[in-house]
């Protein structure tokens, strides 16, 4: 009973998170590949915008597009989409998904390593 | 209503010490939840969150899971092997399921026996271990939950390290889970070997669970 319970939640919480988190990275990467420092900006996770030094102009540079999804992971506040040629890394916040990393290429064994990272 | 109080009083008093345990421990754990949360620049939450959290359910559950196996293996092995000089053993000679005139079922079920204890069939040899079956069903319920919840908890951990998640499969087998999971047996073990040997030569006056206090220490399967 338990476990079917802690089961339907986990994967209900799971399919219920993705529309946000692809929605999320979908206007990131749409802002981001358009030039549109801003609202790129605006999406990341404050960890994250600080860590570039004019993160309107930076953003932009970095040869992020957007490119279809390929699988979305969703745990607790934490997610990874993985697109064609890229891979995002998310956390929610109190007003929403936000991008914590950015650019992401997977390295075996070790983290992503990553253009725009919290 | 007070003979009631008083005739279950043992088990009243676990559940209330659960119950008052289970819930200091969600409130001290949303509380160290928030700490880590608000030193990540993350945001609190409140206590319904983290009880409902898969943080929670694998913290209780990693626990549920070893005392239900100590008590499962406690009752199992007691069957089979004695420890001479323990309260809890049974005599040299008694190993084994003992026959049927001994355990009062079938033909020598008295008449306050449960049905199936007079029952034949596999009635009697479900009941005659429904206890164990009982306590070991719980305890892999307990362990399947804490897999469920731990990999929630784990592949949340491993997303905010930018790693890729591992699924059900890649946790049951991963470093994190086993730690999990034998930090608690080890000490649960611990616990019952010390009850096993110490009740051999130390007594608690009263105690069932001791010997009488003037029994010898070689006095095996008496209680006071």
């Amino acid at each position: 009973m338990v476990v079917v319970c802690l089961a339907l939640i986990t994967a209900g919480c799971a399919s219920a998170e993705k529309d946000p988190v692809v929605s999320t990275a979908e206007r990131f990467l749409s802002a981001a590949g358009q030039g549109q420092g801003g609202p790129a900006c605006g999406l990341l996770a404050p960890k994250a915008a600080r860590s570039l030094d004019d993160c309107e102009k930076q953003i932009v540079s970095v040869g992020l597009r957007p490119a279809a999804v390929r699988e979305v992971d969703v745990w607790g506040d934490e997610a990874r989409v993985r697109l064609d040629g890229d891979t995002l890394f998310l956390h929610r916040f109190p007003e929403g998904w936000r991008i914590r990393a950015a650019g992401c290429d997977p390295r075996p064994g070790r983290p992503y390593e990553c253009e725009v990272e919290a | 209503m007070r003979r009631l109080v008083r005739d279950n009083a043992l088990a009243a008093c676990f559940l209330l010490l659960f119950l008052l345990s289970l819930a200091g421990q969600s409130v001290a754990g949303t509380a160290a939840y928030n700490e880590d949360q608000v030193a990540e620049g993350g945001a609190p939450v409140t206590w319904l969150q983290y009880v409902t959290s898969s943080t929670f359910a694998v913290d209780v559950a990693e626990n549920w899971q070893s005392e239900y196996l100590q008590f499962f293996l406690y009752i199992l092995i007691t069957v089979w092997l004695i420890q001479r000089g323990s309260p809890e053993s049974k005599k040299r000679g008694e190993e084994g399921l003992e026959s049927d005139a001994e355990q009062k079922v079938g033909r020598f079920a008295g008449a306050g026996s449960p049905a199936w204890a007079a029952a034949g069939g596999w009635r009697r040899t479900l009941f005659s271990h429904s206890l164990g079956l009982a306590m070991g069903l719980i305890f892999l319920l307990s362990w399947l939950a804490q897999s469920v919840a731990g990999l929630a908890a784990y592949d949340e951990e491993r997303l905010a390290r930018l790693e890729d998640p591992v699924g059900w499969g890649g946790y049951v087998l991963s470093a994190e889970f086993w730690n999990r999971t034998l930090q608690n047996w080890q000490s649960e073990f611990l616990a019952v070997a010390s009850m096993v040997l110490l009740a051999i030569f130390l007594r608690e006056r009263g105690s069932p669970q001791s010997k009488k206090v003037g029994d010898p220490h070689s006095a095996t399967a008496s209680s006071g």
